[in-house]
């Protein structure tokens, strides 16, 4: 043990660290002859190459079990979330903060809006959806029957968002008191949002705070209702030109102008209620107009 | 004290600067010379009467004693200054894993501070983390302190509670009092048995002798009379020491090679019936100031070592913090290559280096160790600090003492000589063994002699007690022949009725026998019976027959020459032989009612008839030569270090395989070839008894030639500072020393050894202070149990070590992935920290249950210097093998995770910015479906359980693995470890609550995955098991080869 504990200057603990670098006595390099450090290098090089090969393999098999047109599970989608347009964020939350007055300000929101709408454009829309969905009823596919193996869409226009097409009004509202949001549910593979084929889901937007603020609100279209035609979704896959439908609401602000909405996605397979995650089944979001 | 021993005490001090050493040698014997000079013992008495203000026939006054007492403080030994509580609570918090963890959390709290400062308020993981690696630090430390105050606690309670008590003379009147309460210029009275309370200076004493062994290992006892002799104190004959024994005038002195140390040790218990030498003395030093307490307080000077399996540990930190670091700073250099800030480059480097600490591993050790010595309490080994169970697994060399550790510490009776053969009697402790033949007449009168030629009786009230272990009264040959005749005869006190004692000579230094004259058994026999006993020579010279097969036969030369053999041969086994006769005393010459008178000696006492010579020794326990005999199979020398005489030393060694047969010493080869000593060639002798006398004419260069050229030794007649010169010469030739004591003396050995053993029943409180471990039944054999337990630890540690950081990768991996492709986090800190601390920790400890793998006991102690706890093999083949291993399992449930919710790898890839984006609600999957932060996080949290069932599907199958280094799992036996089975069982059982439970995904993060997710990292588990069956079959196939150097850890 004394042979153990004699203290060693630091010198002699370099010399010790330069001699496990290079021992001349044997010819070790860092503790092994500069063969053995081909031999084990080769070991560790062949024991990577069938890791990764077997790893590869595993991700392989994986890949191939996998159906292309719908995940196997969907554990956390059961319900799909819901986002609103301009999706300008403060601190925390979404804050749709406008100056009637500063172009640069409100131009901002239109613009957010307008590259949203883009997929939406009308033309754009028919070109590529070119199916007559039959409104009021789900659009239940169950096989390839659109060109190229896939499924058809239906089409969701700008236009169908009326007064918030930003057809009429390229501002949306935001040169003034009375802007348009566009609420946006997110989609979700083979979704239903309800049992029942007469009541399809819609948005409905309640005023949380400053309920004096707000003295209008107005659905595009008509309702907030999204047809049920838009559902199911099969994927990117089956249905590569699928639009979500969308729903613009249009509030009338009113003396201070601002208010705490919560836009929510009513049907009764939509939950809004999951403490967790503050976007599913609804979008709470403050809406400001300065002067 | 010789001058010369207490030369020899300061030796262990020595520098290897031979200079520097001899200056500093001649201060510190200038000091303790000035210590040591007192005239005490020079002065008159009517001078110390001055001095002490005290009176030789009143005593002090009760008044004065007592603010003496108040100035002085009791007259005890402090206990050497323990440490405070609080000094030993922080040395638990640090050890060197400890340091790695602090430096650890401080890195976290940095991290958390960087991260704070950026505004990135909802990262608490560092936090957290830090909090973690804290608490298991306290944790752990506040259990091994624990362990620490519960073994003190047993120490503690073996203390003596009974306190000595001594007869003081005060005012005048004879006090029995505690002697704690003595004080300087107290008039005590000693008598034969009695521990001298003080220092005294001798002022009236008949008969008296003392045992001086305790100090200076002289076993010779010492005349104390009230002349001064000496101009040093230790040498004057005026002054008995604290803590000597006062020895009955008294002694059997029947053969030179008399075992006298033995004759006191039992002496203490038996010799207050003795006729009393009675002494007076006055006090003239108490407490720590006597020549002993300076002697113990010497051993507070022996500094602490660091125990092997701390060294061990802190080179195995040393390679986690080089790794550490090496890997950090790696992806360091990385991280800023790819881009990243040099802020957010820093915290990965952090959190790397902080991911490297395994958190469990310090929980892993203390409970490894802690659960051993619990296995060694039972087996009467109490380890006071949890290292020590380690150490002693390293040791090779054990220096051992005689008298109680390898012996039983009474006298047996072993051989007689009657009918021209040595019959051997049985010596084992329970009678087991075999006995001789006694149907020979001889034998009949033999055993009458040695019955009733006995002054020695049993204790009253112990008929259910076996015969050996019954108290008697009387000195240690005399109990050990009742005991003998007992045991062959049978009802000695009925016996001795029969034949009624008429007279009796004690035994005394002069004629040196001892005789009785009886009435016989047979009331129409009128004659009386002489018995005698005593030395063998002195008893011949008185006989004129001998008894043969029952006939008397005229003593000629040829039965002389015959005695003599035999009495040489008994001498030669290190034997205390004694001689019995007997003779009818003539009818006419002596008729009944003959006054017989003892001082007179008015009768005959020759021309007796020889009976036998009876030979005693302490036997060697039974369990010891199988002990011995193991530690040589392991490697391990055994050295014998007592203070007996050599020859009996050596025949005790001889006995119990300390000196193996047909090894010789130099004399014994110098004897063979007829030459002289000095031209034998010393390699050649395997064995060597070096006396103490020998050992004083020794430099350290010579004893350590000794040591390396006799593999077999042994130290006779040495003191206790001799054996610490023994233990430093072993430890400068490089090995780990054990060794046992239980003396005052022994505490500055049993603190520089590697590991010190002390005695629990014959062991002095000093003695167990310095020592780390302490053996409840003084057994030599509990030593070899604690050795096995020592190195099946070390084994198992390893074992748990490997298992503790294989998956250290695995955890890793995730993070370093994050980084360099960009793939949402796979692994999550709080889910590491259950890795770590929760379900993997019964697993790794449930190692230490596993059974050694060969015989542990046939392999050689390690070598410290080479095997290491942990060695590059190990580090390198758990990181890079099994752990890469784990981390493609991870990665492949992970990815299969990911993908069959949406997510294909490909996507995956360069995602972490969008999928962390707290503000993106509909990120698009592979399917096209559109994620909120949340889902995506609750997904997150699905990879992170996913990841977590990988490690622990592979951490079942690697503590499988562990189970064997060399052998296959298979001969180890799968289910033969079921500590380890309901490890796993436990482990799974953990894994599911923390995945189903309710509530877990918004607490811990867990989230309730799908069954088949448990199955993916299979395969991967058996890959690892069928990887490692190879790699074991490899190295036991081909030993020594590329293969065994590079995997064989």
């Amino acid at each position: 043990m004394a042979t153990l504990k004699e203290k060693r200057t630091c010198g002699q603990r370099c010399e010790d660290f330069g001699h496990f670098v290079w021992n001349s006595d044997n010819g070790t390099l860092m503790g092994r002859t500069p063969e053995k450090w081909v031999y084990i290098s080769l070991y560790y090089v062949a024991f990577y190459v069938v890791m990764t090969g077997l790893f590869s393999l595993a991700i392989w098999v994986l890949m191939y079990t996998l159906c292309p047109y719908a995940p196997d599970y969907q554990d956390r989608l059961k319900s799909p979330g819901v986002m609103v347009w301009p999706d300008t964020y403060g601190e925390e939350d979404v804050e749709i903060t406008y100056n009637t007055s500063d172009k640069a300000s409100w131009m901002k929101m239109a613009n957010i809006l307008h590259s949203f709408l883009k997929p939406y454009n009308d033309t754009m829309q028919t070109e590529c959806n070119r199916y007559n969905c039959t409104q009021g009823k789900y659009f239940i596919q169950n096989t390839f029957s659109a060109p190229h193996h896939t499924k058809w869409a239906c089409p969701f226009k700008q236009s169908m968002l009326g007064q918030c097409s930003g057809l009429e009004d390229p501002t949306f509202g935001y040169n003034s008191t009375m802007p348009c949001v566009i609420i946006k549910m997110n989609r979700i593979i083979n979704f239903l949002p309800s049992n029942h084929t007469n009541h399809p889901p819609y948005v409905n937007c309640t005023i949380l705070e400053g309920q004096n603020n707000v003295d209008k609100i107005e659905y595009f279209p008509e309702r907030g209702i999204m047809d049920l035609s838009y559902f199911p979704y099969y994927g990117k896959l089956a249905q590569p030109t699928y639009a979500n439908p969308l729903v613009a609401v249009r509030f009338n602000l009113v003396r201070e102008k601002q208010a705490k909405i919560q836009c929510r996605a009513v049907s009764d397979k939509i939950s809004y209620e999951n403490i967790h995650d503050p976007y599913e089944g609804k979008v709470v979001f403050y809406l400001k107009a300065v002067k | 004290m010789s001058k010369k021993d207490t030369y020899d005490m300061f030796e262990m001090n020595g520098e290897t600067d031979k200079k520097k050493k001899k200056m500093k040698k001649k201060e510190k014997l200038e000091g303790m010379k000035k210590e040591m000079d007192i005239d005490d013992h020079e002065i008159t008495i009517e001078e110390l009467e001055m001095r002490y203000n005290t009176s030789v026939t009143k005593g002090l006054t009760t008044t004065f004693a007592c603010q003496i007492l108040e100035r002085d403080g009791p007259n005890e030994l402090k206990p050497p200054k323990g440490t405070p509580e609080y000094v030993k609570f922080a040395r638990q918090l640090a050890g060197g894993l400890q340091c790695l963890m602090w430096v650890a959390a401080v890195i976290c709290f940095i991290a958390f501070g960087i991260e704070l400062a950026r505004g990135n308020l909802t990262s608490f993981d560092n936090l957290y983390l830090a909090i973690t690696l804290i608490a298991v630090v306290v944790v752990t430390g506040c259990f091994g302190y624990y362990q620490e105050f519960k073994s003190t606690n047993i120490i503690a309670s073996f203390k003596n509670l009974v306190p000595q008590q001594a007869t003081v003379i005060r005012d005048g009147q004879k006090n029995q009092i505690n002697a704690n309460q003595l004080v300087v210029g107290d008039l005590v009275e000693i008598k034969g048995g009695d521990r001298v309370p003080a220092d005294i200076r001798i002022i009236t004493a008949q008969s008296c002798k003392v045992d001086n062994s305790s100090l200076t290992g002289e076993s010779e006892p010492q005349t104390r009379t009230p002349e001064y002799t000496h101009e040093s104190p230790l040498e004057t004959r005026n002054v008995a020491f604290f803590s000597t024994t006062c020895l009955e005038g008294t002694s059997y002195a029947t053969h030179t090679n008399i075992n006298i140390s033995l004759i006191q040790e039992q002496c203490f218990s038996h010799c207050i019936l003795c006729s009393p030498g009675i002494a007076t003395g006055m006090i003239i030093n108490t407490g720590d100031r006597t020549i002993i307490g300076r002697i113990a307080s010497l051993a507070s000077g022996v500094g602490n070592e660091k125990t092997p399996i701390a060294i061990e540990i802190e080179h195995f930190v040393d390679i986690i913090a080089g790794l550490a670091i090496f890997f950090g700073f790696t992806f360091f250099v990385v991280a800023m290559f790819i881009g990243y800030a040099f802020l957010e480059a820093m915290i990965f480097f952090m959190a790397i280096v902080v991911a490297y600490v395994p958190e469990g591993l310090l929980a892993t050790v203390t409970v490894c160790l802690s659960l051993t010595a619990k296995r060694l309490a039972r087996k009467n080994c109490v380890v006071k600090n949890l290292e020590a169970v380690e150490t002693l697994g390293s040791t090779s060399v054990i220096c051992s003492d005689k008298t109680g550790t390898l012996t039983q510490n009474r006298m047996t009776v072993a051989h007689l000589w009657f009918d021209n053969y040595i019959h051997a009697a049985d010596t084992t402790e329970d009678q087991s063994g075999q006995s001789f033949d006694q149907s020979s007449e001889t034998w009949r009168f033999l055993g009458r002699v040695a019955a009733l030629c006995n002054r020695a009786t049993f204790r009253p009230d112990q008929e259910g007690v076996p015969i050996p272990k019954r108290l008697v009264v009387g000195d240690a040959s005399e109990t050990a022949l009742l005991k003998f005749t007992e045991l062959t005869i049978g009802n000695i006190p009925d016996y001795r009725n029969r034949f009624k004692k008429l007279v009796e000579v004690p035994f005394n230094s002069t004629n040196k026998f001892q005789l009785s004259i009886h009435e016989l058994e047979d009331p129409l026999d009128l004659r009386y019976l002489l018995v005698m006993k005593g030395a063998p020579e002195r008893i011949l010279e008185r006989c004129s027959t001998i008894l043969i097969k029952g006939q008397e036969l005229p003593l000629d030369d040829q039965w002389k020459e015959s005695f003599q053999t035999a009495y040489m041969d008994l001498g030669g086994l290190g034997e205390r032989v004694l001689g019995f006769c007997h003779l009818y005393l003539n009818e006419k010459e002596y008729p009944r009612g003959f006054r017989f008178d003892a001082d007179e000696m008015n009768f005959t006492t020759s021309g007796l008839c020889f009976a036998g010579l009876i030979s005693m020794i302490d036997p060697p326990r039974a369990t010891v030569p199988d002990a011995v005999m193991k530690c040589r199979t392991a490697g391990i020398r055994v050295i014998m270090v007592t203070g007996d005489h050599p020859i009996t030393a050596r025949a005790i060694a001889a006995n119990v395989g300390i000196i193996s047969e047909g090894s010789e010493t130099v004399e014994d080869i110098a004897q063979r070839k007829r030459i002289p000593v000095e031209q034998v060639n010393k390699r050649e002798a395997r064995a060597c008894v070096i006396s103490g006398g020998q050992l004083k004419d020794m430099s350290s260069d010579d004893l350590d030639e000794a040591l390396r050229n006799h593999p077999e030794m042994v130290f006779a007649r040495t003191s206790p500072q001799q054996k610490l010169i023994i233990v430093e010469s072993c430890q400068r030739l490089g090995s780990i020393v054990a060794v046992t004591g239980d003396g005052v003396n022994d505490s500055p050995a049993l603190k520089k050894a590697d590991i010190g053993v002390a005695m629990g029943i014959a062991g002095s409180d000093a003695a167990k202070n310095a020592a780390d471990m302490i053996l409840l039944d003084d057994n030599f054999a509990s030593i070899v149990t604690g050795v096995e337990q020592g190195r099946l630890i070390f084994d198992n540690l390893k074992k748990s070590i490997a298992y503790t950081l294989t998956k250290n990768i695995p955890e890793l991996t995730p993070y370093l992935i994050y980084i360099t492709v960009s793939v949402p986090l796979p692994l999550g800190c709080i889910t590491i920290l259950f890795i770590e601390l929760a379900t993997d920790i019964f697993p790794s400890v449930s190692l230490a249950y596993e059974k050694a793998e060969s015989d542990i006991m046939h392999l050689k102690p390690r070598n410290p210097r080479r095997d290491r706890l942990v060695n590059e093999a190990l580090a390198v083949y758990s990181y890079f093998q099994i752990g890469a291993i784990q981390s493609f399992a991870g990665f492949t449930d992970y990815f299969t995770a990911m993908a069959q919710e949406g997510w294909f790898p490909l996507l995956c890839v360069g995602l972490r910015s969008q999928w962390e984006d707290v503000h993106l609600q509909d990120l698009q999957d592979s399917y096209g479906q559109e994620w909120t932060f949340s889902q995506r996080l609750y997904q997150e949290y699905t990879c992170y359980t996913v990841f977590f069932v990988s490690i622990e599907i592979c951490q079942i199958s690697d503590v499988l693995i562990r189970k064997t280094r060399r052998l296959s799992v298979f001969q180890q036996g799968f289910f033969r470890n079921r500590v380890l089975v309901s490890a796993i069982v436990f482990q799974l059982c953990l894994g599911n609550l923390l995945c189903y439970c309710p509530g877990m995904p918004n607490i811990f993060n867990f989230m309730p995955i799908r069954v088949q997710w448990w199955f993916v990292p299979v395969p991967y588990g058996i890959l690892i098991f069928v990887y490692d069956e190879i790699r074991k079959l490899g190295v036991r196939r081909y030993p020594g080869s590329w293969w065994d150097q590079e995997l064989y850890y």
